[in-house]
């Protein structure tokens, strides 16, 4: 049985992929594929600390996460469909004109 | 802890791919593989109902949605051109260094509370009985909240991918429309 710092570690090494990757990517939908992977690092952690305290809670708050995710992308990937039908483009850098 | 091992470093590559692939598609599959280890993970961690929903849910639904969209939107190329940002790549690689070294030292600092089998033994497997328990008495609210959440994503997805509706106002959409001058509106309206 593997202690929970290590799970906790691991999540910490994946969450920092993830920002790596929402800061360096160009394409929008590579953005939201790297928001997913911060979210599971999250789920990750929760998970290995309701281990370690014997609680159900946290998984609960995980199938909740993971149904806010699903909802995320549903709408995040329609807004691209639309941008892109109008702009011809995701890539983040194009579509900055609310930058006030 | 052999287990540990191998799904942590499966989950690992999985996530470089998915930053570092050059093809969207690819990075989509990397990220499929990391989720496929984080169920794995889940389920050495007694969370088997986790570990299902994460296949399903995750690595079934989200990402066919992902590889619709990017197959839709033919967005499997790289952008490439001149960074906007000097020094993005080198900032974000610092600062990430930063946060996992953080998050590493905040892990390896942490003391379980109590010894961890019995923890392990008090989640009663983590199957679908005891989480539904739990998610329908202590999370009875949020539970509801997520539903509407669900119905509302999913009416605003479809409204948003809604082509506009051609209005009926008489005019052919094939007639060029010109405003009127405000002097020569009545004579353009007699002609």
């Amino acid at each position: 049985m593997a202690p929970t710092s290590y799970y906790v570690a691991l999540s910490g090494l994946l969450f920092a992929i993830g920002m790596i990757g929402v800061l360096t990517r160009r394409t929008a939908i590579m953005v939201f594929l790297s928001v997913e992977l911060m979210l599971n690092a999250a789920n990750l952690a929760l998970v290995a600390f309701a281990r370690s305290w014997g609680d159900l809670t946290a998984q609960t708050a995980v199938f909740i996460v993971m149904t806010l995710a699903a909802a995320e992308v549903a709408i995040g990937l329609a807004i691209i469909v639309a941008i892109f039908r109008k702009r011809e483009t995701t890539n983040v850098d194009d579509l900055a004109t609310l930058k006030g | 802890m052999i287990a540990f091992m191998i799904l942590g470093a499966l989950a690992l590559v999985g996530a470089i791919i998915t930053i570092a692939a050059k093809n969207a598609v690819h990075a989509a599959l990397g990220l499929v593989g990391t989720l496929l280890s984080v169920a794995g993970l889940f389920a050495s961690l007694n969370a088997s109902f986790l570990a299902a929903t994460q296949v399903i849910v995750y690595a079934g639904a989200i990402m066919v949605l992902f590889l619709f969209v990017i197959m839709l939107l033919n967005a499997n190329q790289p952008i490439s051109g001149r960074d906007p940002v000097p020094f993005v790549r080198e900032l974000a690689g610092i600062g990430g260094v930063i946060l996992a070294g953080a998050l590493a030292v905040l892990a390896l600092t942490y003391r379980d509370p109590r010894p961890l089998a019995e923890g392990a033994q008090a989640l009663r497997g983590g199957g679908a009985g005891p989480v539904g328990e739990v998610l329908l008495t202590r999370f009875l609210l949020p539970f509801e909240a997520v539903s509407i959440l669900l119905l509302v994503a999913i009416v605003g997805a479809v409204a948003l991918v809604q082509r506009p509706v051609p209005q009926s106002d008489g005019v052919p959409d094939t007639e060029a429309v010109s405003l009127p001058l405000p002097g020569t509106e009545r004579e353009e309206v007699r002609a």
